[in-house]
């Protein structure tokens, strides 16, 4: 990290209290300060240490509990900037105060809008999808522990750079949200989870033929696919959110009702 | 179900009502990790594996992007695993009920969270006015409250599931209503669940079909190869 030559020692241990302390940014979620209260309090560690007078303290941790609301894992990106804006406050740099406001309103449009996409959009899809058809495979528990480990190398990784990247940048955060990084790991996400996704068409439509159904196997499947592709884009007045679950009853009620049927005999 | 897996299932509701968005998120809440953990504790493991996989492709596409209100899948996992298991019979899944449980309980736990998110507000309103008065110590006491007032709002939740959970299971024991299917059905329903589900989360693009493609090859040599049976 060029930006933090010379920076490296400064607030070293309170920046991690805060990484850590990020892990609860969202315990006082409300409609009204979204993340505030939690903004606030993670940043206290690094507010002792630059502001050592109570009163002065608590002035500036109000200052924080105001509204915020970014993705929880990119948040600590604007905890470290407003670290290291605090210290040029407590310096008496002139407007930093008004500076920080802005920064801080400015990063949780961007550090949501590209958070969400690569946390939300690609790598959860993408990391369930892929430990979803290997527990459907191989029946075994390991992908879900894997799902975790792998979530939280990723996910609290972040949380843990970005404390040290926010303060490193300062005000010239933006280099670090305009780095192509976030493009690229979101644009793998989505090509390694598409195949998950493929991975588990394969294995249905196998299953469904070599595992005794043969063609009439195939079919049932392939109106498995459309029924599924049908309902997740027409039912619901709710969108994505609902759609897939009545999709999924429709299809575990056909399938019941065929078992019956046949008494047992399904593809 | 004895009262240690009972107790067990609450401990458990409590725990992923917190993982889900207040604390941590380290995805102990979604269905694939919550399926296992319920099938172990109700002492069929395999089972637990199954439906959280299939659970996991039902929800795949939820995304808690801002205020958007969604399902709370943690206790749709929990739920509807729960009454897979419990409803069991002759390894015959009633699949049908479970998803309709696992349906209404995601619908509860967001009610209960637009809930939590409300009684938040009042919580950090307090924390303002005492911070405004010098306390240093309010926010984390206004955390304290919160987590403790979720641990008991997902605790509660799942109590309540459970009950009805086993009260339906016993109102439906023997009826074809229920959707019977077995492990091979549910595997390949949920294997077509994840194909769409992916694909209309992660969207379809000439790139991305290439790597469609060549999972598809790798399922269906999985099971040419016996991995997947």
């Amino acid at each position: 990290m060029k930006h933090e030559r010379g920076l490296s020692g400064r607030l070293r241990r309170e920046r991690r209290a805060v990484a850590l302390r990020s892990t609860l940014i969202q315990a006082v979620w409300n409609y009204d300060s979204l993340q505030g209260i939690g903004f606030g309090w993670a940043l206290l560690p690094g507010l002792e240490r630059i502001r050592p007078d109570r009163g002065e303290r608590a002035e500036r941790l109000l200052a924080h509990l105001g509204t915020f609301n970014a993705n929880p894992y990119l948040a600590p990106i604007a905890m470290g900037v407003a670290l290291r804006v605090e210290e040029e406050i407590a310096r008496g740099a002139a407007g930093a105060e008004r500076r920080l406001a802005r920064l801080l309103h400015a990063l949780r449009g961007s550090l949501g809008a590209i958070g969400d996409e690569l946390f939300w959009s690609a790598c959860r899809p993408a990391l369930g999808l892929a430990a979803a058809v290997a527990a459907l495979a191989t029946g075994s528990i390991w992908p879900a522990i894997a799902y975790v480990v792998g979530w939280n190398a990723i996910a609290q990784g972040v949380r843990l750079a970005g404390v040290r990247a926010g303060f490193a940048s300062g005000a010239a955060v933006v280099r670090v949200l305009q780095d192509p990084f976030w493009a690229k790991a979101a644009r793998l996400a989505r090509a390694a989870g598409m195949f998950a996704a493929g991975a588990g068409l394969g294995m249905g439509a196998g299953l469904a033929v070599l595992g005794g159904g043969g063609l009439a196997g195939g079919a049932i499947f392939l109106g498995l696919i459309g029924l599924l592709w049908l309902a997740g884009t027409q039912i619901g007045a709710r969108g994505p959110a609902l759609s897939p679950a009545l999709a999924f009853l429709a299809v575990a009620a056909i399938l019941g009702a065929i078992f019956h049927l046949s008494r047992g005999a399904l593809p | 179900m004895t009262e240690w897996q009972a107790a067990s299932l609450v401990a458990l509701g409590a725990v992923v009502f917190l993982d889900q968005w207040p604390a941590v998120q380290s995805m102990v809440s979604r269905p694939i990790v919550v399926g296992p953990a319920v099938g172990w504790i109700l002492g069929a493991p395999a089972d637990g594996v199954l439906w959280g996989a299939s659970f996991e492709t039902m929800v795949l596409a939820i995304q808690p992007v801002g205020a958007a209100r969604y399902p709370d899948a943690a206790l749709a996992g929990l739920l509807g695993t729960t009454a897979a298991i419990v409803g069991m019979d002759s390894e015959i899944y009633p699949a049908a009920w479970a998803v309709a449980v696992a349906g209404g309980a995601g619908w509860a736990g967001e009610v209960l969270g637009r809930l939590q998110r409300r009684w938040n507000a009042r919580t950090a309103a307090a924390v303002r006015a005492r911070v405004a008065g010098g306390s240093l110590a309010a926010p984390a006491r206004g955390i304290a409250v919160a987590l403790s007032r979720g641990a008991a709002l997902g605790a509660l939740q799942a109590a309540g599931g459970l009950v009805i959970v086993i009260a339906g299971t016993r109102l439906l024991a023997g009826s074809p209503w229920t959707g019977r299917l077995d492990a091979h059905g549910l595997r390949i329903a949920a294997a077509a669940m994840a194909g769409v589900a992916g694909a209309r989360a992660l969207g379809i693009g000439r790139k991305r079909l290439a790597s469609l493609a060549l999972g598809a090859a790798t399922g269906v040599a999985l099971v040419a190869l016996g991995v997947a049976q």
